[in-house]
């Protein structure tokens, strides 16, 4: 046994090694951070003073009184619940167009709406920086002008006069287009698994396609769904990285564009640099996050689905 | 009707296929329009954001480019950035990010597939919780340790040191979901031919490198091709751990359209960098489609 034990724990050393030091340590730290005063990153002086909870007072205060601060809220409620949406029903949508319709295409279209999520940041806010360019030659203003709609060029993300809602509409647009293709590609491997005289004896028996859509496609996928939107969830209440370009380029406007995660790194990477209360509310992340990752273990019934190894000598 | 739906063949056809076709073609336009107008605008003088636009084509874009003449608008008063150090920077990152993946994961989801241990499925739950992880979170604290490490490196080996630094955090990001995919691989390995090296005499290691290892090719190039593609398009750890004269591709990009760049920025040149920013993610795209496709939903089920 004891033999057996440490072949595991030399097959399994680098992983733990680095999921030591690059989850649970920073985690930890994370959490001890939340109750020192750390500004300017002088980790030095201030990792080993404390005050206490004044992080998470000062946190309380902010979403009390804070007018930014109520914009960061709204706006991360708004995002998650609108870019959920969008993403499992667009991702649903998505599998039964790919999965009813002849295979090179539905191929084509599968790779083209994957490709988003496989583009790098940058380039991908490239592209959404040139649609959404507040001058004549953006993408969005030269078609409206063309069109037009409009008489000169609008400044679409940041204009006050449209905002809160162009801005929130342009994150939700921007993250969901990246979004839809997780649940494109686990609603489809779902669909590919039905065997197809089931559906080839409903056609014959006279059965309509949006039949077949609502009487065997999607209740075959309704656990997908559920497992679907609270990873989804849990994503989105963390995610931050293409909000973080799309404020950073001023695509969007600084408040409304901005969640909680998002504030979260800004506060402790760029604007005030205050590493104690971004901490603070980086844990409420983590708890929020911990326990929809529990619950969609729960969901997938996880436990069952780890088949015990084979060929342990 | 379903007549002439037959072995292989689409399940929607006639009226109704073509329908649906169309309509995908719709939803897709915004992602067609924004990747051709990237592509476009590298080979125009100006930019290229709708199909009524004029405009000259020219491969200047790609020489001032090169050239690392970024700002063309700028004049004189400055002097050219080295393009070709940010390209090396973003491979040598996604490189290192790559091989660190592969030495973490290969073993170890070797030992999930094959030996039973102390919390193996505690283990592999804790590892779909971490891959799920709030990032952010983690980044404040992984910082905490770099500014604290970062103390005791002599000032000449510090530039080694944020570039090591910033591979391994990044890699770690990426572990969890590697060792998934690869686990998958290795279940569908028939046991007994390990179990013959084994009887003859040969070490755990021995059977997974002899054995094994030549079977899950597939796998170890999936994983390699993920992590390789998540080293390049790193924007974040780059951004936070590098220091601002060592620039990658993404952060070259992010630095002219970052507050206060704008006066100089040229636009074109900025899509050039884009579009040979997003070349090799396309190759790996098409090299690799079903490959890539399946990957995806085998690493995503678990």
């Amino acid at each position: 046994m004891a033999r057996r034990g440490r072949q595991a724990l030399f097959f399994l050393l680098p992983m733990l090694i680095l999921v030591v030091a690059f989850y649970i340590l920073p985690l930890v730290l994370t959490a001890w951070i939340s109750f020192t005063p750390l500004t300017n990153w002088r980790v030095r002086d201030q990792l080993v003073d404390f005050v206490g909870l004044e992080n998470y007072v000062n946190l309380y205060y902010l979403a009390r009184y804070d007018p930014d601060f109520h914009k960061v809220l709204q706006t991360t409620l708004v995002f998650v619940v609108l870019t959920l949406f969008i993403n499992v029903v667009g991702g649903l949508v998505l599998a039964i167009l790919t999965y009813l319709i002849d295979e090179r295409i539905s191929l084509g279209y599968r790779l083209l709406w994957l490709l988003p999520r496989m583009t790098p940041l940058a380039v991908f806010g490239l592209l959404w920086y040139y649609f959404f360019y507040g001058g004549p030659q953006g993408t969005l203003n030269s078609f409206f002008l063309k069109m037009g709609i409009i008489d000169e060029p609008m400044r679409w993300g940041t204009d006050p006069a449209m905002l809160p809602y162009s801005a929130w509409a342009i994150i939700v647009f921007v993250n969901g287009l990246v979004g839809v293709s997780y649940g494109m590609i686990i609603f489809y491997s779902a669909f590919k698994n039905i065997p197809r005289e089931l559906i080839i004896a409903a056609r014959v028996d006279g059965a309509k396609t949006w039949e077949v859509i609502r009487h065997i496609l999607v209740p075959i996928v309704r656990w997908h769904i559920v497992f679907v939107t609270v990873w989804q969830l849990l994503s989105l209440i963390t995610s931050y990285t293409h909000l973080f370009v799309l404020v950073q380029w001023s695509v969007v406007d600084k408040w409304y564009g901005t969640t909680l995660a998002l504030y979260v790194f800004n506060t402790a990477f760029f604007d005030v640099k205050n590493q104690g209360f971004a901490a603070a509310a980086a844990v409420i992340l983590v708890i929020i996050g911990s326990i929809l990752g529990l619950l969609t273990l729960r969901i997938m019934r996880f436990s069952q689905m780890i088949s015990p190894p084979r060929g342990d000598i | 009707m379903g007549e002439g739906i037959g072995e292989g063949g689409p399940l929607v056809r006639g009226t109704m296929g073509i329908v649906i076709i169309l309509a995908l073609l719709l939803a897709s336009l915004p992602i067609i329009m924004t990747y051709s107008t990237l592509v476009m605008t590298s080979f125009a003088n100006t930019i290229v954001s709708s199909p009524w636009v004029k405009f000259r084509f020219t491969l200047e874009n790609w020489r001032l480019f090169l050239e690392g003449k970024l700002a063309p608008t700028a004049g004189i008063v400055y002097t050219p950035e080295d393009i070709l150090r940010f390209i090396l920077n973003t491979g040598i990152v996604a490189g290192g990010v790559t091989l660190v993946v592969l030495a973490a994961s290969v073993t170890s989801a070797y030992a999930f597939s094959r030996m039973n241990f102390f919390m193996r499925s505690g283990m592999m739950k804790l590892l779909i919780l971490l891959h799920a992880f709030p990032g952010v979170a983690l980044i404040v604290g992984v910082y905490a340790i770099y500014v604290f490490l970062n103390n005791y490196i002599p000032r000449d080996y510090s530039i080694y040191y944020s570039f090591i630094f910033v591979i391994i955090a990044r890699a770690s990001l990426e572990i969890p979901m590697a060792i998934w995919i690869l686990k998958g691989f290795f279940d569908r390995v028939p046991w007994e031919l390990e179990w013959a090296t084994i009887v003859d005499g040969g070490s755990r290691l021995t059977a997974l490198r002899t054995a094994v290892l030549p079977l899950v090719k597939p796998g170890i190039a999936a994983v390699a091709i993920f992590a390789f593609l998540a080293g390049w398009e790193d924007l974040i750890y780059v951004l936070v751990f590098l220091p601002p004269q060592e620039k990658t591709l993404a952060t070259y990009i992010e630095s002219q359209l970052g507050s206060g760049s704008l006066e100089t920025t040229y636009l074109p040149v900025v899509a050039a960098a884009g579009t040979l920013y997003l070349i090799p993610t396309i190759i790996f795209f098409v090299v690799t489609q079903r490959l890539l496709l399946e990957t995806m939903s085998g690493g995503l089920k678990g």
